[in-house]
């Protein structure tokens, strides 16, 4: 077996051979990411263990038909902040359809087994809550769609739903309920809320989301990895460089295919316009939501400039369709290079003064300050990352951890607050946006005069096409990438067989940073809700997927 | 910290960036004066999120930003569909919103007309295949315009929004 790890993949290793009643058996290892398979009686001592060393699930995924053996298999993805290494436990459930849950250990774990439930029919015994996840009332009981044995196409939808969907109740003198979504009374995603309060303070928050479900895991199955990438792009739209990034990044990593570096700098400079476009929005909304249009126009202002920065570049105002396999689909016209240092500069005076206008009104930093606060405890439990991570005291960010692609040389600046309120997270992205255009500047530095395609790109644009058609056959194998999109780390899994996608799992920041918001907003009063939710700026599309 | 007569003696923050854009500027011109025909003064728009990537929606609002601000060309966006004349729908209709697609446009008074923005709401674009979603718009409710694009520029939605105000006013 080809094992290269590194120091901190060794040591991670030996901690679980010290925690571990039995030797779990390696299946195989990369520079930061390890495999052990392990017994069902094993799988009950070592996650207790986990959960007392800080190790957080940042996945649970599964598989069906893995490596040969039948029926399915689970796949827990373990990571400590601050630590490059993915540990990844995977379970052989087999032809079994039940195994024991780990929701009370590791309560990110609720939402992966309802989803693994919906799409495979597994039972998680001692699972906190059975309901369906992301297959609504309209599907049929019984309807897995991620079984090898469901043929992708159209399904029948039910005419009158058998069960309804139970939201918890909370009862009490003077509680009442309130209902909202999915359709909002605004341009944004569906979703439903349902707040039970007492007057104005909300006393407990219960979101239903999954209304955008489209099917993207199934549709990557039997697809090759090239056809791949625009599905990733589609997971959701303002992280379409991420994901296609973090895409790539895994496939790259299961073929052996090597970026090279003017491709790798110039996905990162994409990568940091993306999180200033995006956080550049977080603040505008955050602004409009407490009714200063002076202070959040010129935020629109500069987006839409970023916007347009990219179409420059790329030809595409969301950056897509630039990124391939093995590096870029074309290079980036040195003309648009060229004038990236002067716009950020001008960028830069605009960003400072619409910034110092935000913080000097008194009546804006009254309404950030202490509201919808997310305490330190909840970030390693429930996975958050990301900036709402970074505003709650955890420095946690992918790019410094487990540097990937450009990040190897160049780092951002860490940037963290404590007091985990709407005005930390106001002050964090504020930071992260200064961040990143003095990345993108050191970036633009001496970039190398190189293509932007892999030595071996023809062979990484034909995994996949011919395998099966001439008998040649591609590549088999799997890998786990991370990426620290605008809203966090997001997880892209894929496992290749003869050069086909056989599986793909995507998880991005927002799938666990839901999470948090029914956490946030108790205690705070309804007419902050829409504030406490633009500052989290959780994608919908990029849960429902 | 800013002192509050600075905003009114120095110069608009938006100068920095110049960008008046004489195709958009005719276009909304036009837009102004074809509304009338049909709309009597405004245009309430009411925007549906049927199952995009969300992408489709940032360019919508960005038609509010103050590069485009469409609202001074007799455009608005509603909350309601009560109040509204037109429905912009993104995206292609999953199962799990379609009962929702539906009861949205039902609540809208007539008459009333359905666009589709978008590559995956015209015609279920890169879900077309999939379990989850009934394909394009057309599928569930009566289209009367169609924005294709992944996703539409802002100038594109809005050069679409045109042709259904002419297309109506026939």
């Amino acid at each position: 077996m080809d094992v290269k790890m590194n120091e901190d993949t060794k040591e991670l290793l030996s901690t679980i051979s010290g925690i571990a009643e039995e030797e779990p058996e390696l299946l195989s290892a990369r520079e930061n990411e390890i495999y052990l398979k392990i017994s069902e009686a094993g799988f009950e001592d070592i996650t207790p263990a986990l959960a007392e060393r800080k190790f957080s699930l940042i996945g649970l995924f599964c598989a069906e038909v893995f490596e040969n053996t039948d029926g399915f298999t689970l796949f827990y993805a373990f990571k400590q902040a601050g630590k490059a290494s993915v540990l990844v436990l995977v379970r052989e459930p087999g032809k079994e359809k039940r195994v024991s849950s780990v929701a009370g250990i590791f309560p990110s774990a609720s939402w992966f087994e309802r989803e693994i439930r919906d799409g495979f029919g597994l039972d998680f015994a001692g699972a906190l809550d059975n309901r369906r996840l992301f297959l609504h009332e309209c599907y049929h009981e019984g309807f897995h769609p991620l079984q090898k044995a469901f043929k992708n196409g159209p399904v029948h939808p039910v005419e009158t739903p058998s069960k309804e969907y139970k939201f918890r109740q909370v009862k009490g003198e003077g509680v009442y309920q309130i209902p909202v979504g999915p359709v909002h009374a605004g341009i944004i995603e569906p979703g439903h809320f349902r707040f039970s309060v007492i007057g104005e303070p909300i006393f407990s928050l219960e979101i239903r989301l999954f209304y955008k479900h489209r099917g993207i895991e199934k549709l990557a199955e039997g697809k090759s990895p090239s056809e791949c990438v625009a599905l990733a792009e589609a997971v959701s739209g303002d992280e379409s460089m991420a994901n296609a990034t973090g895409f790539c990044m895994a496939v790259e990593q299961a073929c052996g295919i090597s970026v090279p570096e003017r491709a790798e700098r110039l996905r990162a400079i994409m990568l940091e316009l993306e999180r200033i476009y995006s956080l550049l929005g977080d603040l505008a909304g955050m602004a409009v939501d407490v009714g200063f249009a002076l202070v959040a126009s010129p935020f629109s202002i500069l987006r839409e400039e970023v916007f347009r920065q990219n179409e420059k570049l790329t030809g595409s105002r969301f950056l897509r369709g630039i990124t391939v396999l093995g590096g870029l689909k074309k290079d980036i016209p040195d003309s648009a290079l060229k004038e990236l240092p002067a716009f950020l500069e001008k960028f830069s005076r605009a960003f400072e003064s619409a910034y110092d206008r935000a913080m000097s009104s008194s009546s804006l930093i009254d309404r950030f300050a202490t509201t919808g606060v997310i305490k330190k405890e909840l970030v390693s439990p429930l996975n958050l990352t990301g900036p709402l991570a970074r505003a709650s005291g955890c420095p946690a960010d992918t790019r410094i951890d487990r540097p990937y692609g450009a990040y190897r040389d160049f780092a951002p600046e860490p940037s963290v607050r404590k007091r985990g309120d709407v005005l930390s997270r106001f002050e964090i992205k504020a930071d992260e946006i200064r961040a990143s255009v003095n990345l993108i500047l050191r970036l633009t530095e001496n970039l190398p005069q190189e293509p932007v395609f892999a030595e071996n790109r023809e062979e990484a644009e034909n995994i996949g096409q011919n395998s099966g058609k001439n008998g040649s056959s591609g590549v088999t194998g799997y890998s786990l990438a991370l990426v620290e999109a605008a809203r966090g780390q997001n997880l892209h899994w894929v496992y290749l067989k003869n050069g086909l996608i056989d599986r793909y799992k995507v998880r991005t920041a927002s799938y666990c940073n839901w999470q948090a918001i029914e956490h946030a907003v108790i205690g705070n009063i309804v007419p902050d809700f829409p504030l406490i939710n633009k500052s989290l700026n959780l994608s919908y599309a990029g849960t429902d997927l | 910290m800013v002192n509050p007569l600075s905003l009114f003696l120095r110069p608009k923050v938006t100068e920095t960036f110049k960008f008046r854009d004489e195709e958009l500027e005719a276009l909304g011109e036009e837009i102004k004066k074809e509304i009338p025909k049909v709309f009597g003064h405004s245009l309430a728009i009411r925007e549906l999120d049927s199952g995009s990537d969300n992408s489709t929606e940032i360019e919508i609002s960005n038609l509010g930003n103050p590069h485009y601000d469409v609202e001074r060309f007799g455009i608005s966006f509603v909350a309601s569909p009560r109040h509204a004349d037109i429905l912009l729908v993104t995206g292609a209709v999953t199962l799990n919103m379609a009962e929702a697609v539906k009861k949205t446009y039902e609540a809208m008074p007539s008459p009333k007309f359905v666009v589709a923005v978008g590559d995956d709401a015209c015609d279920g674009g890169i879900y077309k295949d999939s379990y989850a979603v009934l394909s394009g718009v057309d599928k569930i409710l009566p289209v009367d315009m169609k924005i294709p694009g992944n996703p539409p520029s802002p100038k594109e939605i809005l050069k679409g929004i045109l042709a259904l105000v002419k297309k109506a006013s026939k």
